[in-house]
């Protein structure tokens, strides 16, 4: 799974630390997503939905070998 | 109460049970239970005088009682990444606490025979090893899962 969650919140202009706080999450677990290390929940990801007013399928892809 | 019913009550009580924590005070709790035991342990092997198994056996007691308390402890921050981290913890120090207690009493054994040089008595661990092994690797790969997290 690869995503351009960093992408999104240099849109909006938010850091780790509000994107974590805006969803319910530590700013470690927003870092973990970013660097693909961590794949979310669908509560998870729908949250980022709606925070970044975006269908999910616009910031989550499966990778190549998926 | 019709099955339907009693079906959804039991899986509430069930995904209770699977969901439940303590508060994350209570791991400084939990730490200072584990101290002091370990500090007990230390009294009474060079201070203490006479018959006092009863005090190693309840100071081994309490040494599990504080680890599970903080092994069951809520993080300050608890999100889901935090409770799959500790689902990955528990299925590790579940796996090397089974390979532990298979292969450590054939350890002890040889090494046992080699330090001593005559056939020494094969013997099983004890619970009280094998349960602070499982609860010391839950811990660190805890802690280790979430510093590389």
């Amino acid at each position: 799974m690869v995503n351009t969650i960093k992408v999104e919140r240099a849109i909006l202009n938010l850091t780790q630390d509000d994107l974590a706080k805006k969803i319910g999450v530590s700013r470690q677990t927003i870092n973990s997503i970013e660097a693909n290390r961590y794949v979310p929940s669908t509560v998870l990801a729908l949250k980022l939905s709606e925070v970044f007013g975006k269908p999910v399928n616009d910031f989550f892809k499966l990778a190549e070998n998926e | 109460m019709n099955t339907k019913k009693i079906m959804e009550c039991e899986q509430k009580r069930f995904t209770k049970l699977i969901n439940f924590r303590l508060s994350s005070k209570f791991m400084s709790v939990g730490i200072a239970i584990g101290v002091l035991s370990i500090v007990l342990m230390f009294v009474r092997a060079f201070a203490l005088e006479g018959d006092t198994i009863w005090l190693k056996l309840l100071v081994q007691k309490t040494l599990l009682i504080g680890m599970l308390i903080m092994s069951i402890s809520k993080d300050k921050e608890e999100d889901e990444m935090v409770v799959t981290l500790r689902s990955q913890s528990y299925a590790i120090a579940f796996v090397i606490g089974v390979v532990y207690a298979l292969v450590m009493p054939y350890v002890e054994f040889g090494v046992d025979s080699v330090v001593t040089s005559n056939v020494s008595e094969f013997k099983n661990l004890g619970d009280f090893q094998v349960l602070l092994f499982m609860l010391m690797i839950q811990l660190l790969f805890f802690h280790n899962l979430k510093r590389y997290r």
